[in-house]
């Protein structure tokens, strides 16, 4: 059977020749980290193209189907292992970052390996910035409004924003748009971009331990040896991610509403830095003699949203080249690895700040809904305005040309002359009673202690058992906060 | 490792990569230990396949097809020019409530063909109904015929698509593969395995309803998917 495939294809020896590797060393739990992110993005590959199964970007369907996808047991499972994968996976891509920074393995000839891993690394915010918006829950509106905004305030920022919007306000267009991102140009652009990050990585070797002379590690084996400890190390990601998606499944609020304004939006864990930075630095600011009037104003917002971290990642980008020493032995790179340290040091702090600060302001706040609550009440079917609305349309036109002439336009009738029907407890009570008074009229009554001068006609006759149906129904249901049942042509005798 | 496998490579500037790692095939132990973390490797992967197409399967299955019959009401005008009708079947044209998945219960247009016939000759006609005259519905059985009218689903039994009524033929031809059926709705020539469907019609509180449903098409038993839409 192989050997018919190999004959015709050869692909038995080019995953011979994919598997055939020197692991400088000897194989090692340490060179896990970056297949324990392929393995991260695989599985985000594959329950993120089941999800689009089930899955609609428009601003009347995005909450609705992940509504959907919540309710069934099944995507259900698929949507918690993909939001922790996500986490999972950027958890990792730091470790694996951190790891060839701590070890020097940017260094000379991989370089454009280090650049290929940041621009993966950028690739896999934005996938997770812009999966945050899809569920178009209360936190997917207000996180991402948030964001486009930052991405608004620079010079040209403008535009940048219109585009990722697809519009001056966010909706339908830009779940279009997001969802476009998040599917298609970004794991596109990811997959390519871990295909030349892997053929640069098969050009120059793996960089292997810290050692004084390289040339005298005994190499080891890719396959097996080293690929059984990066399958073990992948397994043990995987039973992590199902363990969160199980016991810690994502929460969907309820659908996005723009003019909540009590609602206090959070990033995602690892935006959080970002948001720390953006209090922090105007805090600063205004601690400091001589500057504490610039605090609030939208230079120093820039200086905290924008430039700060830009600088930071052109820093990053650029360190094969601002750190140049040939040598990767760790005494004389102190600098570097305190340098990396204190920034770890602030990037978890300023996580910690923000996340006290969203705390603080979340306990202050209206609390959310329990999930099985927000799942419950779905508004469409909370209000079924389109299976009532023929009958009740109808009510309203008979209620129209007889009623209102009397009763008023909203049933808040006239002093005087007709007693409102809108908030009326006798409107809303039994059926009976009131189809009794449309038929066959009233008058002379006290009604709520007042008394009223015209007569109430007797209707039946004049009206159709189908409208006075209808129009019964309407004014029970349909004028004021009326919410009483519906009459049928069957109940009118 | 086979020694062919030592000797290929990755091209590295052109020249091919020799691995070292692979030249010695190692002591017995260590060729058994190999084996062993082969055979793991893949028992990893086949575990987490497992655990992924379990939940990716599962919700691949859609959830429970048909729910209650819903009746959906006819104009009065629309019951008037069946009663008008003798010889041309009469396109009856509703609103039909449905509820497609998460989207809100939605009102479409629907229509369906409507024959004025006699009962008794109805039944004797159409061979393909059951001799009693009387249909099975999940929500209790109705007559073929009620007040001398017999509604048919406009939906073809072959594949699904929507014969149409010609006068001159007098007989309902389907557009896509040529099934004709009679006035009654018998299959009298192309490829449908069974006649027109009849639906389900009552009068109630002086309003004539139907109940739409949707039939297994290209078998010949009359086996109901869904009753709503």
């Amino acid at each position: 059977m192989l050997n018919w495939l190999e004959s015709r294809t050869g692909f038995v020896t080019l995953a011979k020749e994919f598997l055939t590797e020197d692991v400088p060393g000897g194989a090692s739990y340490w060179y896990v980290f970056g297949s324990a992110t392929l393995f991260a993005m695989i599985l985000q590959i594959v329950t993120g193209i089941f999800l689009t199964f089930f899955y609609a970007p428009s601003a009347s369907t995005a909450w609705e189907s992940t509504r959907a996808i919540y309710l069934n047991p099944w995507t259900h499972a698929l949507l918690s292992i993909h939001y922790w994968g996500a986490s999972a996976m950027i958890a990792l891509v730091f470790l694996h970052l951190m790891q060839v920074l701590i070890w020097g393995a940017y260094k000379a000839p991989r370089e454009l390996q280090w650049i290929v891993g940041v621009l993966l690394l950028l690739v896999t915010l934005v996938l997770g910035l812009t999966g945050y918006l899809l569920p178009w829950d209360m936190d997917a509106y207000f996180a991402s409004q948030v964001s486009l905004n930052i991405a608004g305030l620079p010079p040209g920022g403008a535009i940048l924003q219109l585009i990722a919007q697809g519009g001056p306000v966010m909706g339908t267009n830009t779940i279009n748009r997001f969802f476009g991102l998040h599917v298609w140009l970004m794991p596109a652009a990811l997959v390519l971009l871990v295909g030349a990050h892997l053929a640069i990585f098969r050009h120059n070797g793996s960089a292997g331990p810290v050692v004084d002379d390289p040339r005298k590690l005994k190499p080891g084996r890719f396959w097996p040896d080293q690929m059984f400890m990066d399958g073990a190390a992948s397994f043990f990601v995987f039973v992590i991610i199902l363990a969160l998606a199980t016991f810690a499944p994502p929460y969907l609020d309820q659908k996005a509403d723009p003019t909540n304004a009590a609602f206090q939006p959070y990033p995602a864990w690892y935006f959080l830095f970002l948001f720390g930075l953006l209090n922090f630095v105007p805090w600063l600011f205004s601690q400091i003699p001589g500057l504490a009037s610039q605090a609030n104003t939208p230079w120093v917002e820039m200086l905290a949203a924008i430039v700060v971290p830009t600088i930071g990642l052109l820093i990053v980008l650029l360190l094969p080249w601002l750190d140049r020493s040939t040598t990767r032995s760790f005494a004389s790179r102190s600098k570097i690895l305190w340098t990396t340290f204190f920034v770890v040091v602030a990037i978890v702090a300023l996580s910690i700040y923000a996340q006290t600060g969203i705390q603080a302001k979340e306990a202050a706040g209206p609390p959310s809904l329990p999930q099985d609550q927000v799942l419950a009440a779905a508004p469409a079917e909370a209000a079924p305005a389109s299976a009532a609305a023929p009958a009740a349309g109808n009510g309203a036109s008979v209620f129209a040309q007889n009623c209102q002439t009397c009763h008023g336009q909203n049933g808040q009738g006239q002093p005087g002359v007709a007693p409102p029907l809108a908030g009326n407890p006798f409107v809303t009570g039994d059926p009976k009673a009131v189809i009794n008074v449309v038929e066959n009229g009233l008058h002379g009554e006290t009604i709520m202690g007042q008394s009223y001068g015209a007569p109430m006609p007797a209707w039946k006759g004049t009206l159709s058992k189908s409208d006075l149906a209808a129009v019964i129904t309407y004014i029970r249901g349909g004028l004021g906060s009326n919410k009483a049942s519906a009459i049928t042509a069957s109940q009118i005798k | 490792m086979s020694k062919h496998a030592a000797e290929t490579g990755a091209p590295n500037g052109g020249v091919r990569k020799i691995y070292s790692a692979y030249d010695d095939p190692g002591t017995p132990e260590e060729i058994s230990r190999r084996s062993f973390m082969a055979n793991a490797t893949l028992a990893i992967g086949g575990l987490v396949g497992l655990g992924l197409a379990i939940p990716i399967v599962g919700s691949l299955i859609p959830e429970g097809a048909s729910s209650k019959g819903t009746w959906a009401p006819l104009t009065a005008d629309e019951l008037a020019s069946l009663q008008a009708a003798t010889s041309k079947p009469v396109k009856l044209e509703f609103q039909l409530k449905s509820k497609d998945s998460y989207l809100p219960e939605q009102s479409s247009g629907e229509y369906v063909w409507g024959i004025k016939t006699d009962k008794q000759k109805f039944i004797s006609d159409r061979t393909d109904l059951p001799k009693s005259g009387t249909l099975p519905y999940s929500d209790g059985t109705y007559d073929v015929v009620t007040m001398n009218f017999v509604i048919f689903s406009p939906i073809c039994p072959h594949l699904g698509c929507r014969p149409v009524w010609n006068d001159s033929a007098t007989r309902f031809q389907c557009p896509c593969h040529g099934s004709q059926f009679d006035f009654n709705g018998e299959h009298v020539a192309g490829p449908a395995p069974r006649g027109l469907d009849p639906l389900p019609f009552k009068e109630q509180s002086g309003v004539a309803n139907i109940m739409w449903i949707r039939y297994e098409s290209g078998v010949p038993d009359r086996v109901i998917i869904s009753y709503t839409s």
